[in-house]
């Protein structure tokens, strides 16, 4: 049977139906479970093996990005969700998905809302959409496995995707214990902070993280807006290496 | 009581944003002795709260620990030797945090709080004079229209006053004098109008109500009537059509079957695919834009969007554009006329609105311009465009029946935006910026966003019969359009209001955004109520459609509006009006060939409306639904700029849609007939420079004129039969279009500032397989470069003439006929692959264009006395021309003979090869005009926009 996925929504998730197709394309079944449906248990997270946090703007991104859902979620679902991640199932949070991830306190290992990491404004001081490269990193994300070192491109499209950490400590144990996943990097592949390749300036060209057990993912740029073969801007003169294969490692790790 | 946290980043391991911000600001403002800017975002809470719920509401919802400091009731940061101003939104304007934060504390289980506030504490460190303070606090922290600066401690947060009664207007007594008392200011009606409203009441034999006064001024207002363009007209003394009905029968009689819907819905539909229909809407806010720019930009997109969601049965909003038209940037902060905002903050305040709403929409934004013309500096030109889907069988309204539901989503009733549409219809003043502030507010994108989620759900499931946009004058026009052959009963009462204490009127005619009406059959009311509240969304039965060809409304049962529906909406006097075309004369400059022609082209690259808008685009979010095939720019740094959009809607298939624009304001002045033909022409190239067939275009117009007088109708009217002329010509019937003709400005001493008359072309169509479409930027070092279209000697309003400050008169013509063949041909050569790239020639001509194309890092060779061309021509005017209804092609190598057999019959002309050193190379035969590296280039086109948005 087809894993199923879940793609919450609530107020002002937007990038739901690119991460719908992402999942499918990939050989999953997507659906589409609003915030909602789990509070008034019309929906049960049970029934599903990929909880997706999509990107978008949840609740205005009022106060903070992704702060709102976070509470929410803390607040009103945090049995379920406890139970969804003791069961060894994957959750995924993109951009919008990654800051509520962040502000539940779920990465890159559990602790309060954002309290040793957070994803803050970005260095350039505004919103911004444009291509960047990201490399895998050496880690235990289901998503990535078998991609180390692989460099894909991706949009990215945040005001706030700055990685940043509470002090040198923590910054030391998110590299000693493998918790990056993706990394900004420039043309010739090489790990960077210089903007525009890195775009918000985050703490070691942090483009993803995962938790300790490798089975959830955040991460700021967008892998579902390049499955297909014209997405990338340049499809029309040079060969692309699609995202595919993170989604198709989700599905793979169900089978 | 209120409990007051102040938070701000840890300074100076993480950075104030905001703070560097508005400091870079200052600098702008030229004061230069301020050293540091700090900004404390302040959270207001009124309630009761246990000392615990208040750490749980601190730790869980407001602060980061780590990266944020904060204090409660003190203040965070030491401000002694410092200045502080503290600003806040005026009570009743939206602020949607105040929604998400007592969301969030609801979540957390305290119940406490009854309402909460928000504020930003700005502090300066250095010198500054009482007055600069005042001016930095006017210019950059705030807009007096929706903020206030907080001097003390406010007794409450709650808003709400107490309601005024609905009045009798005793109108039958009135003398004439009384009557234009009463527009005056308030209803913004003419003396006829005011009589054949009196001349109603009298022959109804009572008075009417203030409800009944304001209904039929929104309803006859310019804004929703558009008696310009409805109104018969004499030019020159020779009786015309009225403008709307030329545009309309053109498209009638080019009868497209492709055409699904048009000039009846809020938008007009054509043929996506089988299934499928495509939407499309393009509309102005100029007037809310010029006065608060933000809220303005942000409020124009969401009345766009919501005319697509109330298209048909409901389309979705795929794709989104945006034209400005605003003052130089570098304009004297002297010449800004009074009551006026600087261009530059206001260009920037508009990207800002657009994006705010466009992005938290998700809702791509993938097209667009940037025109500069000083005499924009008082009234901006704020043009938003946006696109839906919809299945076929969705494309129609159904026939409404008595008895049917109507119903209110989507957000609530408040004062704001109250006399907006008279508002738009009057000539601004310095005076507007005080007077008008009711009319403009701040939009709220998630509200309009989940309000779209449930109607797509309800329309899916068939429930909806009827979706309408509740836009310009708000209930009053959304329902009485609705029920204006049927009739209805309305519930005021009913309508849920953000505080209390609006008057029946005020409720009817309000502009609060982010609502729409839909009507359903009694027996769908639950499902539907049920729908929305499952996305968070309130939906409200008013009231219901009835048999009585009336309009009646109802306050707790007492009637207070009972108008006839044809009187409501077909009795305002609409009378001849006359016209007169001046030509205008500018003197063709005479000047010596340029010695420099590098120095030349570099100027032209770094004029405002040639340079690159890269740092626009980048912050609009382009890619989100994952369609985009076509990006605003390719190349192998990502700025080479593509001619239109183009999206490939349904993820996984080929099928496609493209979008592209023209507008020639300049031309205009010059001569509005081949302004207007230029702007369909610039619309259509860039349509076909990137693969789209020309025999499936559909266009949409946008005029935005000074107020008519005499003169500016008689060009008016000139534009309109150009685009009646070429839309018959070149066979691309008009859909939908708009009218915004107020954009003049009235100084106190009498000064009199009109834009140049503007004509905004849209055009869209859909892509049969987007793997056949193309981008601008240059290939493959050995390919051949050919340009299609013969140049005139046309610089009249070139951007070659602007860089001597001149005109001319010169405006380029156009012959469709011609064009349309070369164009058919160049759609072909793309199909077969023999073209892989391509770029329109406009400002600045083909110097212009063949540089943008080698952006890519590629290079060309070309020779000017190869261009075909007519009448005596220089090699300057040759490269700087702007004739219409030219394209530079890239033809791969391999496939030259082929391409040009195939482009037999057409003025086409190979001018050049792709190189590989990275330079422009432009010659005269054996002489070299330029000579220039890409990179160089590049950066004198990328340094104008950089600087303004740095």
């Amino acid at each position: 049977m087809k894993p199923k996925i879940a793609i919450l929504r609530t107020d002002g998730t937007n990038c739901d139906e690119e991460l719908f197709y992402a999942f499918e394309k990939a050989g999953g079944s997507s659906e589409m479970v609003h915030v909602n449906q789990l509070i008034h248990k019309e929906k049960d997270l049970k029934n599903y093996q990929i909880l997706s946090l999509p990107g978008g703007f949840s609740y205005g991104d009022d106060i903070l990005s992704g702060k709102i859902l976070a509470n929410e979620l803390r607040h009103r679902l945090k049995s379920q969700l406890d139970a969804f991640i003791a069961e060894k199932k994957l959750m995924i949070g993109i951009c919008n998905g990654f800051q509520t991830l962040v502000r539940m306190g779920y990465l890159p290992w559990n602790m309060k809302p954002a309290e040793e990491v957070s994803l803050i404004f970005n260095d350039s001081g505004h919103f911004e959409c444009r291509w960047i490269k990201v490399r895998v990193a050496h880690s235990k994300c289901v998503f990535s496995r078998g991609l180390e070192n692989k460099i894909f491109d991706m949009p990215v499209a945040h005001g706030e995707g700055k990685f940043v950490v509470k002090n040198k400590a923590v910054g030391q144990k998110i590299i000693d214990n493998n918790h990056t996943v993706f990394q900004y990097v420039d043309d010739g592949g090489k790990i960077t902070m210089k903007y525009p390749e890195n775009p918000n300036g985050s703490f070691h060209s942090i483009a993803g993280v995962t938790d300790e057990s490798g089975h959830i993912l955040g991460i700021m740029p967008h892998p579902e807006r390049n499955t297909l073969k014209h997405h990338h801007p340049n499809w029309r003169s040079q060969s692309v290496r699609l995202c595919n294969s993170i989604f198709e490692n989700a599905i793979t790790y169900f089978k | 009581m209120i409990y007051r946290i102040e938070v701000t980043p840890h300074v100076p391991t993480f950075i104030d944003g905001d703070g560097e911000y508005i400091l870079s600001e200052i600098l702008g403002l030229g004061i230069q002795t301020i050293k540091k800017v700090r900004v404390v975002k302040i959270f207001k809470l009124e309630g009761n709260l246990s000392k615990i719920e208040l750490q749980t509401i601190i730790d869980e919802v407001l602060v980061e620990s780590f990266w944020q400091d904060y204090a409660v009731h003190t203040s965070v940061l030491p401000s002694k030797n410092a200045q502080t101003v503290e600003i806040a939104r005026k009570p009743g304007v939206m602020d949607t945090e105040i929604e998400s934060l007592l969301k969030a504390i609801s979540d957390l289980g305290i119940k406490e709080i009854k309402m909460a506030g928000t504020g930003k504490k700005y502090i300066f460190t250095g010198k500054l004079s009482p007055k600069q303070l005042t001016f930095i606090t006017e210019k950059i922290l705030m807009n007096k229209i929706v903020d206030r600066v907080v001097t003390k401690k406010e007794k409450t947060l709650i808003v709400g006053s107490k309601r005024t009664p609905t009045q009798t207007i005793q109108i039958r007594a009135m003398n004439n004098e009384d009557l234009m008392k009463l527009s005056h200011d308030k209803l913004w009606l003419n003396s006829e109008e005011m009589r054949e409203i009196q001349g109603y009441f009298k022959k109804e034999r009572r008075d009417p109500t203030d409800v009944e006064v304001e209904i039929l001024a929104q309803t006859w207002s310019e804004h929703c009537c558009h008696k310009t363009f409805n109104a018969e007209l004499i030019i020159d003394g020779v009786k015309k059509s009225s403008l709307m009905s030329r545009l309309k029968k053109a498209t009638k009689i080019l009868d497209k079957k492709w055409c699904l819907s048009v000039f009846k819905d809020n938008a007009g539909v054509i043929e996506l695919d089988r299934d499928f229909g495509i939407s499309g809407k393009v509309e102005t806010h100029n007037s809310p834009s010029a006065i608060e720019p933000y809220g303005g930009a942000m409020t124009g997109s969401g009345g766009v969007f919501r005319d697509i969601m109330g298209c048909g049965l409901g389309s979705k909003v795929i794709m989104s554009t945006d034209m400005f038209c605003v003052g130089v940037p570098d304009l004297k902060a002297e010449d800004v006329p009074d009551g006026c905002i600087h261009p530059k903050k206001l260009l920037k305040e508009v990207v800002r609105g657009v994006r705010d709403y466009g992005n938290r929409m998700g809702i791509p934004t993938n097209n667009g311009s940037v025109h500069f013309h000083k005499d924009y500096r008082a009234k901006p030109s704020i043009i938003v465009g946006a696109y839906g889907i919809i299945p076929k069988k969705q494309v129609n309204k159904k026939a409404l029946r008595a008895g049917d539901a109507v119903i209110t989503i989507g957000g609530k009733t408040g004062r704001d935006g109250i006399h907006g549409v008279t508002f738009a219809s009057g000539s601004m003043t310095a005076n507007t910026e005080n007077t008008s502030s009711s009319a403009v507010q701040i939009g709220n994108a998630i509200e309009e966003k989940r309000m779209f989620d449930a109607i797509l759900v309800c329309r899916d499931k068939g429930l909806l019969r009827f979706a309408q946009d509740c836009g310009g004058g708000g209930y009053s026009s959304a329902i009485g359009e609705i029920a204006e052959k049927i009739g209805v009963d309305i519930h005021l009462d009913r309508i849920p209001l953000k505080y209390p204490g609006l008057a029946s009127w005020e409720i009817w005619i309000s502009e609060s955004q982010e609502r729409m009406v839909i009507v359903v059959a009694p027996k769908d009311i639950d499902q539907v109520i049920q729908i929305c509240k499952n996305f968070n969304v309130d939906a409200r039965v008013l009231g219901e459609i009835t048999n009585t060809k009336r309009l009646k409304l109802f306050y707790k049962d007492k009637l207070e509006c009972d108008l006839e529906m044809n009187f409501l909406h077909d009795g305002c006097p609409i009378t001849e009006k006359n016209g007169t075309y001046v030509p205008n004369l500018f003197e063709e400059p005479l000047f010596a060939e340029p010695k420099n022609y590098n120095f030349i082209l570099k100027k032209l690259l770094a004029s405002w409306d040639v340079c690159s808008k890269e740092p626009i685009v980048r912050q609009y979010d382009h890619e989100v639904q994952g369609t985009s095939v076509l990006k605003p720019f390719t190349g192998p740094d990502a700025d080479v700029p593509n001619d239109a959009a183009v999206i490939a809607p349904h993820l996984g298939k080929k099928t496609g849609m493209a979008v592209s624009h023209g507008m020639f304001p300049v031309f205009n002045r010059i001569d509005p007939y081949w302004g207007a033909a230029g702007a369909i022409d610039e619309a259509v190239r860039n349509m076909v420079a990137v693969g789209v067939n020309p025999s499936k275009i559909a266009l949409i117009d946008n005029f935005i004129w000074p107020t008519p007088e005499e003169r500016e109708l008689g060009d008016l009217d000139r534009a309109v039969d150009a685009c009646v002329d070429m839309s018959l010509t070149l066979k691309m019937p008009f859909v939908s279009g708009k009218d915004s003709l107020s954009s003049t400005y009235n100084a106190a001493d009498g000064t009199v500032i009109k834009i140049p008359p503007t004509l905004c072309i849209s055009a869209f169509a859909p892509v049969k397989n987007v793997d056949h479409t193309i981008s601008a930027d240059f290939k493959g070092v050995g390919n051949a470069i050919y340009i299609i279209g013969k140049t005139k000697p046309e610089l009249g309003g070139s951007a070659y003439y602007a860089l001597k400050n001149k005109v001319g008169n010169s405006v380029p013509h156009y012959d469709a006929i011609k064009t349309l063949k070369n164009y058919k041909k160049i759609y072909q050569a793309i199909q077969k692959k023999l073209i892989i790239s391509a770029h329109d020639c406009s400002e600045g001509g083909i110097a212009v264009a063949l540089t943008e194309m080698c952006f890519g890092n590629v290079s060309a060779r070309i020779d000017t006395a190869r261009i075909p061309y007519e009448g005596e021509m220089r090699p300057d005017q040759l490269l700087f021309s702007e004739s219409h209804g030219r394209i530079i092609v890239e033809v791969p190598k391999g496939f030259v003979k082929e391409f040009e057999k195939h482009m037999e019959s057409v003025d086409c002309s190979a001018i050049g090869t792709v190189t590989k050193e990275s330079m422009v190379r432009i010659s005269y035969k054996n002489i070299k005009l330029i000579e220039s590296s890409v990179i160089e280039l590049k950066r004198a086109w990328k340094k104008p926009m950089k600087e303004v948005f740095s």
